[in-house]
């Protein structure tokens, strides 16, 4: 299968700091790819950069075996898109609205709309089941549906990639599990890259095909669930104490924090 | 004041013909016969009418003068200010003199308006000339020049015998001054305060500094600066003799006046009694009246020379 | 609708608005002020051409000029709010204001005619604030909106300092014209004059209008925009350029007339939406409109003279500007 994305040695600071220190990884196309980390681990900063949002100080990154410089802003939008946390909506746009504009990236410059790029909102409004808000302000909207609206818009663009910044923070369970089940269907239905990344480990372990775990922007581990979830290596990336066994939903680790009180008993059990 | 470059494109024929057609076609204001050329006192060459009957004077100076010249059959407008003669009081207003109304001024038709440089903004008086209007514009900045501008108005208004005899009662009474003063050897040290709230002076090259020196009192304003402002305490440091008030205060404001100085008896002007009022229009229009100023400042400079009682100075 | 049909709809009205409150500009003044007697004055100019020519060559180009002024205040005021991501920013906000002015007074003083010569004194001095505000608030994120706005109201703090010391400065009968620029001021234009700054604004009008998409998307935040392919520190260079440009022109000319920028966008958002396609032809249209009729009631409410329109736009806008806060407070 051929690379998505390809990233080698790649480097990026923040004046002095170095957020992200020669890493390299490369993603499969068609495949869900979730980075997890505790915080500081660089994560945003290799999303951005991936996006093209931020300069890289080293190293190069290749989309669909191109390096990421030879794009221009117009085509890198026609094949990757963002969606980040929770953006905020000054201004009174309707969800049909946000997002025809994601259609931008196939339009002229004034964004005239035609059949195709109608077409193109309909579905994506359909298939994150947000019909029935097309005529909703933004500001109405819940978190959970706000962040559905960036999904269909980013849908709209179309892309082969699409990246995703912690997409399910702040939503009550129901949109979590309803983000990720989107996503997945993205991925089957339409063949889309999937790069998330994710502060819930459990959720990741669902339904990644690969990990990437970062610390201090270096990578620690990738590959499957089962590869990258184990105890050891969690531990010491995330530096509390864990219980790893298997999720009985699905074949894939699960990960319970142990709280301090609970640490002597589990351990005489034996950390599985 | 007027930027030369600008008024010297008038004088290009060129520019100067096609002025001309362009408002004769537009504006066929009804001049009486024809015209002629001149140039005014600022060296500008005007197209003016032969006989000017309806003129728009830009300032209360020269509403002045031309009710001296008694031609004010000819005036049609006049600015916000012009408060004397009467008569004048009654004249259709165009406006102040830094903020002219150009509708006014257009609706009332006039064949010619009279300007005076360093007043008049420079753009009302170039919009003027591009519709059409002569403008003349005169430069009274001292007493010679308004005798000056006394007899070009004169002539410009066909006033015959009365410009001659103005222009030689105006040197008659500066004359009449300049000796009386030559009879007396003391020069004493005066200031003239033309604002309250801020205290403003007059520095040299005013007409109330030549005033002064003619009347026979020495400023103690000097430096470049025209109208400079002054703390009390920097007053105290020129001690003046003579303390000449001419803002536009009416007498129970002078009376609040001379009571704030009361504090300061160090100024021997204060210490003396030596304050005075005197009309504002006096000392700052150049004008005829101008030298009642003159005569009401010798006064309040030399009782012993000038009583003031004899005069109307406020 | 469709966009394109939403928009010519909405600027046929507008126009429609802005011709009859021309009409109505022209038929005011301080002499005759009968509509009837103007048109036969139009149609015969024989028969009265005193009248013809105060309506033609006073009034007409002082209504093209606040025509002039109400569009691109309005529409700079669209754009810098976009920019900021902020619905109560000006087109002064970036410093433009104070730039302009200490380069408008600074021509006065030298005796400069308003007309190029002022206008293009304040407009150097805008530009120089307006540079002084990006490098101000630059660093690795340049464009950083609320830095940007730090340093614009610094550098404007700084330059109504220096402002009031050129004013205590100056004694003479440049102090009035001073004083009228700095309250907004038409009243010094002619039809040659006023036709130049429409040829210099038309562009303007044009540029700003092909992006009004983008506005659209970077009104989303930087970032998504980028990702939606704008080439973003191009474009709000561009935008900024060519606003701080026909802004700091209208400001030379006429003087500072604050809060047209702050209400004629708010107003048209309200009842346009947040379409800037559609927003950028209201706004220039319906900015004239407005500021024609701010103007008519600066030459008729004095009952000797006129009062300085600046006044007029500051006395409505700022009740108005009030109006909106709370609302959006709620």
């Amino acid at each position: 299968m051929n690379a998505a994305i390809e990233v080698n040695h790649l480097t990026c600071r923040y004046d002095a700091l170095v957020t992200v220190d020669r890493i390299s990884f490369s993603v499969t196309e068609g495949e869900f790819f979730i980075i997890i980390g505790p915080n500081g681990s660089g994560k945003s900063t290799l999303m951005n950069t991936i996006a093209g949002l931020m300069r890289s100080a080293g190293g190069e990154i290749r989309i669909k075996n191109r390096p990421l410089k030879s794009y221009t802003q117009k085509d890198l939008a026609r094949t990757i898109a963002l969606v980040r946390q929770q953006a905020s909506v000054d201004f009174p746009f309707t969800v049909a609205e946000v997002v025809m504009m994601g259609r931008a990236p196939h339009q002229g410059m004034l964004g005239l709309e035609r059949t195709a790029d109608q077409a193109a909102v309909r579905e994506a409004l359909t298939f994150t089941d947000l019909h029935h808000l097309a005529n909703r302000k933004m500001h109405q909207l819940s978190g959970g549906e706000r962040q559905r609206v960036f999904i269909a818009r980013a849908i709209c663009q179309d892309p082969e990639i699409m990246l995703l910044d912690e997409p399910t923070a702040a939503l009550d369970l129901a949109h979590q599990t309803r983000i990720m089940d989107l996503m997945e269907k993205l991925k089957q239905e339409k063949g889309t890259t999937i790069v998330m990344i994710s502060h819930d480990i459990n959720l990741a372990s669902l339904y990644a095909d690969t990990l990437l775990l970062l610390k201090n922007g270096q990578v620690i581990r990738s590959g499957s669930p089962v590869a990258v979830l184990a105890y050891d290596v969690l531990e010491s990336a995330y530096g509390c104490s864990l219980l790893v066994d298997t999720n009985p939903v699905k074949a894939c680790p699960r990960i319970t924090l142990v709280p301090e009180s609970q640490l002597e008993r589990i351990r005489k059990a034996g950390k599985g | 004041m007027f930027s030369e470059n600008r008024l010297t494109a008038m004088k290009h024929p060129l520019i100067r013909n096609l002025f001309i057609s362009i408002s004769l076609t537009l504006l066929s204001i009804g001049t009486a016969c024809g015209e002629k050329i001149v140039v005014d006192p600022i060296g500008r060459t005007v197209h003016v009418p032969d006989h000017p009957l309806r003129i728009i004077s830009m300032a209360p100076s020269v509403t002045e003068i031309i009710f001296a010249l008694e031609q004010q059959h000819r005036l049609v407008g006049v600015t916000r200010f012009s408060n004397y003669p009467a008569a004048a009081r009654s004249l259709p207003r165009v406006g102040s003199y830094v903020r002219l109304d150009m509708e006014r001024i257009l609706a009332l038709r006039p064949d010619l308006c009279i300007a005076v440089k360093d007043g008049n903004p420079i753009n009302v008086v170039t919009r003027l000339m591009e519709l059409g209007i002569p403008v003349y514009a005169v430069d009274p900045r001292n007493i010679a020049a308004i005798i000056q501008t006394v007899q070009a108005l004169g002539d410009l208004l066909e006033a015959g015998e009365n410009t001659g005899r103005l222009v030689q009662q105006m040197q008659q009474r500066v004359g009449r001054i300049r000796d009386l003063v030559a009879t007396s050897r003391n020069r004493p040290r005066v200031f003239v305060q033309i604002g309250i709230s801020p205290l403003v002076s007059v520095g040299p090259n005013t007409l109330a500094d030549e005033l002064i020196t003619l009347a026979g009192g020495r400023n103690v304003v000097t430096g470049s600066n025209l109208y400079p402002v002054f703390s009390r305490e920097q007053i105290l440091g020129l001690a003046p003799e003579v303390l000449i008030i001419t803002s536009m205060a009416r007498e129970k404001i002078f009376v609040d006046i001379k009571r704030e100085w009361q504090e300061w008896q160090q100024l021997p002007a204060v210490r003396n009694q030596r304050l005075y009022l005197i009309n504002s229009d006096l000392t700052d229009r150049p004008s005829p009246r101008l030298l009642e100023g003159l005569e009401c400042l010798t006064a309040a400079i030399h009782p012993e020379l000038l009583d003031m009682q004899g005069l109307n100075c406020q | 609708m469709n966009i394109i049909k939403r928009i010519s709809i909405i600027s046929i009205i507008l126009t429609i608005v802005l011709l009859l409150t021309m009409v109505l500009g022209i038929s005011v003044g301080s002499s005759d002020q009968n509509l009837l007697h103007m048109v036969k004055a139009l149609i015969y100019p024989e028969q009265d051409p005193v009248l013809s020519a105060i309506v033609l060559k006073l009034r007409f180009p002082r209504v093209l000029l606040a025509v002039i002024a109400g569009a691109v205040l309005s529409l700079g005021g669209v754009v810098f709010q976009s920019i900021l991501r902020n619905p109560l920013a000006e087109p002064y906000i970036l410093g433009i204001s104070g730039g302009a002015a200490i380069g408008a007074i600074l021509g006065i003083i030298m005796g400069l005619a308003r007309f190029p010569g002022v206008g293009f004194t304040a407009f150097a001095g805008s530009i120089l604030s307006l540079i002084l505000i990006l490098y101000l608030s630059s660093g690795q994120t340049i464009f950083q909106k609320d830095r940007l706005l730090l340093s614009g109201v610094m550098v404007n703090a700084f330059c109504s300092a220096v402002i009031m010391f050129l004013v205590s400065i100056t004694r003479d009968a440049r102090l009035h014209n001073i004083i009228f620029w700095l309250m907004g001021d038409f009243s010094t234009i002619n039809a040659l004059q006023a036709g130049l700054l429409l040829v210099m604004v038309i562009p303007c009008f044009i540029i700003i209008f092909m992006l009004s998409h983008t506005l659209n998307l970077l009104s989303m935040g930087k970032e998504t925009a980028k990702s939606s392919g704008v080439r973003t520190r191009l474009i709000i260079l561009v935008q900024l350029l060519t606003t701080s440009f026909m802004v700091s022109l209208v400001v030379g000319y006429c003087g500072l007339l604050g809060f047209v920028g702050l209400v004629v966008p708010h107003l048209m958002r309200i009842r346009l939406g947040p379409d800037h396609r559609v927003l950028v032809p209201a706004c220039i249209l319906g900015g004239g409109a407005y500021m024609v009729l701010c103007d008519i009631l600066a030459r008729t409410l004095p009952e000797q003279g006129e009062m300085p329109t600046g006044v007029v736009t500051a006395l409505i806008g700022a009740p108005l500007f009030i109006y909106f806060l709370k609302r959006s407070n709620r």
